[in-house]
């Protein structure tokens, strides 16, 4: 369909951590609250450059000093982990990369019982239930980058949220 | 394998080629044509790749299809082996044997096409008595909806993936991009795709 433009993918990233931070965890998506937050790693890098030029690890990364002056000094998001639940389900999960690849997936609790072939039909469906979800923040995301709210309300809520003030 | 329990990584892609409709068929042959085997004289460096079932990495007998098609997915994994030796280890025998055969022939010096020639038997000799380095990388294909998770985000071992996927079924992977989230939103794709980069940096004390 077309490149990645990884600029998207850590602009993507900035957002659902500022999003999640200043709504409380509490997104909606589709008419759906799910509830979102920054797990416990953050690894940063600088826009011109692919290696990672700082990792924030351990709990509460998401609220590090450190982590948004990564973010004030210029850096961008090379690597979120998310926690993310919704309904009865809860996963864990990095994303990385321009195309979002996916490390570390935790899914949620699933039955154990069944064979080789139900185990993989009830895990697939359970990734695709994620993707879904994921693609419904990305269009949320996409929908408001491509308006004037990206410059009149995010930008400015970014930095505020920055500074400390939001 | 993360597919059937446990902590899953994987980069996803879009299948670029329609499935044929007696792909049932076409898979099977195109996974044993091009099946892992084991080579007997695999020189340093040098990757062998092939297709093994998703339950052992010593099966790559595909003829029973209950072990590779799920319902409409399709799990096998892609083994790579590679030989590589211990340059260090190398190095010092090289230079140990080059004294001996200066001392042998009363020379000060070997010459080049001796040094090469010792180095070529102590490398050959070392990766005859060397097992290779062995990689299984999962993967399953949803065959209806077109796309495929591949247990690995290496640059390197997805290149090898795509390429293995091309050479066996005749068919295409394009890594996904998120613009892929937005099939059903076309008229964002086009301002998104042209937005530069939003500087952050903005709000720093």
């Amino acid at each position: 369909m077309k490149d990645s433009l990884p600029h998207l993918s850590t602009e993507f990233f900035t957002w659902l951590w500022w999003t999640s931070e200043t709504g409380g965890g509490r997104i909606d998506v589709d008419g759906e609250e799910i509830i979102l937050w920054v797990d416990d790693r953050l690894a940063f890098r600088l826009p011109s450059e692919d290696a990672a030029r700082a990792v924030l690890t351990g709990d509460d990364t998401a609220r590090a000093a450190e982590a948004k002056a990564a973010l004030a000094a210029g850096k961008v998001i090379k690597e979120v982990r998310l926690r993310l639940q919704w309904a009865d389900r809860e996963y864990g999960f990095t994303l990385k990369g321009a195309g979002l690849d996916v490390g570390g997936l935790v899914l949620p609790a699933l039955p154990e019982e069944g064979d080789e072939q139900d185990r993989l039909m009830i895990r697939m469906e359970s990734i695709e239930a994620l993707w879904a979800v994921l693609g419904a923040l990305y269009r949320k995301f996409a929908g408001i980058r491509t308006t004037d709210a990206w410059s009149s309300d995010v930008i400015p809520g970014v930095h505020a949220w920055l500074r400390g003030e939001a | 394998m993360g597919f059937l329990k446990g902590r899953l990584t994987f980069r996803r892609y879009r299948v670029l080629d329609p499935l044929p409709s007696d792909f049932r068929d076409r898979f099977e042959q195109a996974f044993t044509e091009h099946a892992f085997r084991e080579k007997s004289g695999i020189s340093k460096g040098e990757e062998t790749v092939g297709w093994v079932r998703a339950d052992n990495l010593l099966e790559t007998d595909f003829s029973n299809r209950d072990k590779w098609l799920y319902t409409h997915y399709a799990m096998a994994g892609m083994r790579l082996d590679k030989k590589s030796l211990p340059m260090p280890l190398v190095r010092a025998m090289v230079e140990k044997r080059i004294e001996e055969w200066c001392e042998e022939n009363g020379r000060a010096k070997a010459p080049a096409s001796v040094r090469t020639d010792i180095r070529m038997n102590i490398e050959n000799d070392m990766l005859a008595r060397t097992l290779p380095t062995v990689k299984v990388v999962p993967f399953c294909w949803n065959l209806p909806e077109g796309w495929v998770l591949f247990e690995n985000t290496s640059d390197r071992i997805n290149d090898r993936f795509r390429t293995l996927v091309r050479n066996s079924f005749g068919i295409g992977l394009e890594p996904f991009s998120p613009l892929d989230f937005l099939v059903d939103s076309p008229e964002l794709v086009e301002p998104l795709a042209s937005a530069g980069m939003t500087l952050m940096s903005g709000g720093g004390r």
